[in-house]
């Protein structure tokens, strides 16, 4: 199948399921500490927390650029739901041959120490926890968990002992949340600007609509290349490295790029959304801080701006290139379409 | 609203020129210093031009028929790009090869075709582009150099302003009246092919702040132009300008303007162990701003390549490209005064105050920042 139509029959569907489930309404419950049981078995039952498992597990054997419409949806909805990581911690489990468990995985951001620490966001609907550990990512029971500390950014867990918890080959699981992160980050930002371009052509003020003025058009036209750069950057995320080493093929460097880039977007984004909403912005019942509210705790999660642009930056000054452009082509290029033929690009 | 940009790749077959324009440069370019280097597309070198006309890569795209190489849009991105990373200086053919080569290909006559192109292609004509006066800048339409219709020709009268290279060209490539009143706006406005040694022609170079004088006025008393001096339709002036937009905003252009003080910084951090935790995260967001942009510049090409006309997302790429390459130099001066008991190398000081002098310009060339913001508030339906 034509690889365009998958991706758009997958958004469509995506669309359409977080739609009907995910409604502002229904978000707002579960961030409100509801339950989010019936979020999630709509989304398990599309299959979509399978779509990165290998076809002979059982799952849909997609790419995480194939996946990425999915995550789009689900952060255009603000879904408070542990699917990018549950995708991405099936596929590792079924890759190194191991049972996937049933339920939702959230992925944790390991807290160093002894202790079995780690810092998870939006995993009402978890039954698992994925705390990568020196020596391999541990799958522990949430029910076995305890709540050290809670703040919009994240519950701090902690577990006794991992017992005999299935543990998975070393890798690099914070670049891997980082993707699951940026990508709900990515979807939420376009929720936002379209919202943002309908209330500006909604809201009338001086006898206009405050779309009419340029000072907030020029304001919207920076938010939309935002919103366009972090789409660019999370479909970069989504392709594999050149080693192909990282969970389910994916790349650290092409991540902390992407994480970073859209971080920072984040907060322009967010700030010019706000500033266009006018007070009604900052109250409880327009959603535009469902969104927005994503996008603040999204900076804060799988490393913020100054964590990957460190990375990113020692990672080429440990190579030899003295040239940014060629380490940019090398690194954090889509890879080169080999077999195109050159005819189609002449006009 | 606008769909999202597919990500794409530059094809195979053209990114295979790469190596050998690598080459090429390798030998021309580094016994330049980094402060020349720094004048990006505005470093003029004729005898450059030539030599890379010797190596047939100007013309790239114009039809083997009209002595260019018969390729896409994605072989002279390749050219463009490693021409602008090694900061060769293109400036001489530069106009020609991007725009009014292309302009000629696509509204000329065949007469203006067999005349012009392979003069473009040998690096003999080079030509630059008179579109603002000294009372047009953004609005352009309201231009007032008029060319009155007489017997065997045209004659043209007025005056055009910030005109690069023209002390330097053969030919300019005017916007200007020829019927109607400013009152009409965009219509009766038409393109002329001027020969700059045309007598009536004055050309007075304005010096910039860097001390170059890369841009001129060029005055017209009474020039009379030959019949065919006319390219393209009479009063299709603006229809044409607008034509081939999207192609100058999208390019490596309006990206690497500042790369070559960006490696050259990167150059001093390798060898003096500079890099300390600030100046490490600095490069690597400059490095992912970058990587995005590319992938962005590439995406827009590749529509353009369809045939398809992403105006507004051209734009979009313009404003995002020249606010990194204005970041450059005003995270630098940052960096390269954190420390006041170290000195930097002077050629990097050099190369960061002429392109902290000169940045301003990347948002006015081309389509100012607020035109172009305009034209994406319009794409997303606000005006």
């Amino acid at each position: 199948m034509d690889a365009v139509v998958t991706d758009d029959l997958l958004a469509q569907s995506a669309a359409e399921l977080f739609a009907r489930h995910a409604t502002p309404a229904a978000v707002r419950a579960i961030l409100g500490g509801g339950p989010a049981g019936v979020l999630w078995s709509a989304v398990e039952e599309a299959g979509f927390a399978d779509a990165l498992v290998p076809e002979e597990a059982g799952g849909a054997g997609l790419g995480p650029a194939d996946a990425l419409p999915v995550l789009l949806a689900a952060g255009r909805a603000a879904a408070p739901l542990p699917l990018g990581g549950t995708m991405l911690a099936r596929a590792a489990l079924a890759r190194a041959g191991m049972a996937v468990p049933s339920g939702a995985i959230a992925l944790a951001e390991a807290l160093p120490g002894e202790a079995l620490r780690g810092r998870v966001a939006a995993h009402g609907a978890a039954e698992w926890v994925l705390l990568p550990r020196p020596g391999g990512a541990r799958l522990l029971p949430v029910a076995e968990a305890e709540r050290d500390d809670a703040s919009p950014y994240g519950t701090v867990l902690r577990w006794a002992s991992a017992g005999n918890a299935p543990t998975l080959p070393e890798a690099d699981w914070m670049a891997a949340g980082a993707w699951a992160t940026l990508a709900a980050m990515a979807g939420a930002m376009e929720r936002i600007l379209e919202e943002t371009v309908r209330y500006a052509t909604e809201r009338r003020q001086f006898g206009r609509a405050i779309a009419a003025f340029q000072a907030v058009q020029q304001q919207i036209s920076v938010m939309t290349e935002d919103v366009f750069a972090a789409r660019i950057a999370a479909q970069l995320a989504s392709l594999p490295g050149e080693g192909g080493t990282g969970v389910a093929g994916l790349d650290t460097a092409r991540i902390a790029a992407a994480k970073a880039r859209i971080g920072e977007a984040a907060s322009r984004v967010a700030g010019i959304a706000h500033a266009v909403h006018g007070a009604m912005g900052i109250t409880a019942e327009v959603d535009l801080h469902l969104w927005t509210g994503l996008l603040h705790r999204g900076r804060l999660r799988f490393g913020a701006e100054s964590h990957w642009n460190a990375w990113l930056g020692a990672e080429f000054l440990r190579g030899a290139e003295a040239q940014s452009l060629a380490f940019v082509r090398a690194r954090l290029a889509p890879p080169l379409a080999e077999n195109r033929p050159a005819e189609e690009t002449t006009p | 609203m606008l769909t999202a940009l597919p990500l794409s790749t530059i094809p195979a077959a053209d990114e295979a020129l790469r190596p050998a324009i690598r080459a090429f440069l390798a030998e021309h370019v580094p016994g330049i210093p980094p402060e020349i280097r720094a004048r990006s597309w505005m470093g003029f070198d004729a005898g450059f031009s030539r030599a890379l006309a010797a190596k047939g890569w100007l013309g790239l795209t114009f039809p083997k028929e009209y002595g260019g190489a018969g390729l896409g849009p994605f072989a002279r991105y390749v050219l463009v790009e490693e021409l602008l990373a090694a900061g060769a200086p293109v400036s001489a053919h530069w106009i020609a090869d991007r725009q009014s080569g292309p302009l000629i290909l696509r509204f000329g006559t065949e007469a203006q075709r067999r005349f012009h192109l392979p003069r473009i292609c040998r690096g003999e004509s080079f030509f630059c582009i008179g579109m603002s006066e000294p009372d047009t800048g953004s609005d352009l339409a309201s231009v007032s150099t008029r060319a009155v219709r007489e017997e065997g020709g045209w004659r043209l009268n007025g005056a055009k302003i910030w005109t690069t290279n023209a002390h330097h060209s053969h030919y300019m490539i005017a916007l200007v009246r020829s019927s109607g009143t400013a009152q009409d706006r965009h219509k009766g406005l038409s393109q002329f092919i001027i020969d700059l040694s045309l007598p009536g022609v004055t050309i007075s170079p304005i010096r910039d702040l860097a001390g170059d004088a890369h841009f001129s006025e060029v005055v017209f008393r009474d020039v009379l132009l030959p019949e065919d001096a006319l390219i393209g339709e009479e009063g299709g002036g603006w229809a044409q300008v607008n034509a081939e937009l999207a192609f100058e905003r999208s390019g490596p252009e309006r990206v690497l303007s500042s790369v070559v003080l960006l490696d050259a910084w990167i150059g001093w951090l390798r060898a003096e162990g500079a890099a300390d935790a600030q100046s490490t995260a600095l490069l690597g967001r400059l490095l992912g701003h970058l990587a995005v942009l590319r992938a962005m510049s590439v995406a827009v090409t590749d529509r353009l390549v369809r045939g398809e006309s992403p105006v507004v997302e051209a734009a979009l790429v313009k404003d995002l490209g020249t606010e990194f390459e204005q970041a450059i130099p005003a995270l630098l001066e940052d960096r390269l005064g954190a420390d006041p008991a170290r000195e930097p190398p002077a050629a990097l000081l050099r190369t960061l105050a002429y392109t902290s002098a000169m940045a301003p310009s990347y948002s006015l060339r081309g389509g100012t920042r607020e035109i172009l913001r305009g034209m994406i508030a319009r794409g997303m339906g606000l005006r």
